[in-house]
């Protein structure tokens, strides 16, 4: 549930208790982002890069797998916020390895599909969050604020197209899982993962730990 | 999810029922391509397939990709208004070779195995 925070006085104490008070809301965030569709503005009338922008977003299945956990969008770039409560209460994508499973099967998908000039390719980061709050100071809003929320932005860096970029938090969650469903790595799209990449990036304190899946 | 086979001469009819995601995906991927490596023409019955997920779609573009370039057919039949939905708006339906009654569907493929 999506917390309020409006205040007029800068220094009320009300605001302080009530900024307290909010829980952390842990969860999987998720950034989208569609490939060379800027680029094209510049080069086709709006019905070409328009309909492919729709053909993208249809295929997208996670958006319409989760349409209320899609965050916000600023142009074709998508953030999406998935708490842990929302995911294992899903029929069939209820857990991170089936999520990045469909998301990797989406990109595939996108990549390989026969026609031509039908969708965009897209690139993804993911993160597994825990220092994150559901909360919002513009009435009529749902946002999600917090250290890991940036940290999946500043992930964004590293993908291109085709490429999931994920935490290495995220994939030690994907491997539990699948270790207690007894299912190997190898029969997964984590047969295609890299090693593991450690870097520092702005204004992160500490160097993150990430993989990535060129699909 | 369920799979049931039913062999036609060359055509392998394999029924789908339930739900085909990341949780079985990998179970008819094998049997699908294996048939289809086999040289036999396939037919996907879908009266019982009540979702598919991208993973399921996967499957199918790969065995599209690898039927032809074998001598086999892809077909499938029967699908759901709701799994037909989902091929129309993932534009599935403008590659694969849909059919809404089986017994039309076999007879495609058999004239086309002919």
């Amino acid at each position: 549930m999506v917390h309020l925070v409006q205040f007029t006085d800068p220094n009320s104490r009300e605001m302080e208790k009530a900024l307290r008070a909010i829980p952390k809301c842990p969860g999987t965030c998720i950034f989208v982002d569609i490939v060379s569709s800027t680029a094209v503005k510049y080069t086709t009338d709006i019905v070409l890069w328009g309909r492919r922008l729709n053909n993208t977003f249809n295929f997208i299945s996670l958006l319409n797998d989760f349409p209320e956990n899609i965050v916000k969008g600023i142009g074709d770039e998508m953030m999406l916020y998935i708490p842990d409560e929302v995911l294992i209460k899903k029929d069939t994508i209820n857990d991170y390895y089936s999520l990045l499973e469909e998301i990797y099967s989406t990109i595939l998908n996108l990549q390989r599909f026969p026609l031509q000039d039908m969708f965009y390719h897209c690139k993804l980061s993911i993160h597994y969050c825990t220092d994150v709050y559901n909360v919002t100071f513009l009435k009529g809003f749902n946002d999600y604020y917090g250290r890991d929320i940036d940290l999946t932005a500043r992930l964004m860096g590293k993908t291109r197209a085709d490429r999931l970029v994920f935490s290495e938090t995220f994939y030690r969650k994907v491997v539990s899982e699948l270790c207690k469903k007894g299912i190997s790595k190898d029969q997964t799209c984590l047969n295609h993962v890299s090693v593991k990449m450690v870097e520092e990036f702005k204004g992160i304190p500490k160097p993150v730990s990430y993989r990535f899946i060129d699909v | 999810m369920e799979l049931t086979f039913e062999k036609h001469g060359s055509i392998t009819i394999i029924g789908l029922n339930g739900r085909l995601d990341t949780t079985n995906y990998i179970e008819f991927e094998n049997k699908l391509l294996e048939e289809i490596s086999q040289g036999s023409s396939v037919l996907i019955e879908c009266t019982h397939l009540n979702y598919i997920s991208s993973s399921g779609l996967r499957v199918l573009l790969l065995a599209l990709k690898k039927a032809e370039k074998t001598s086999s057919k892809l077909a499938l039949c029967s699908l759901q208004t709701g799994i037909m939905e989902v091929f129309r708006i993932s534009a599935f339906d403008s590659i694969f070779s849909i059919y809404p009654y089986k017994q039309d569907a076999l007879e495609k493929l058999q004239d086309q195995s002919k």
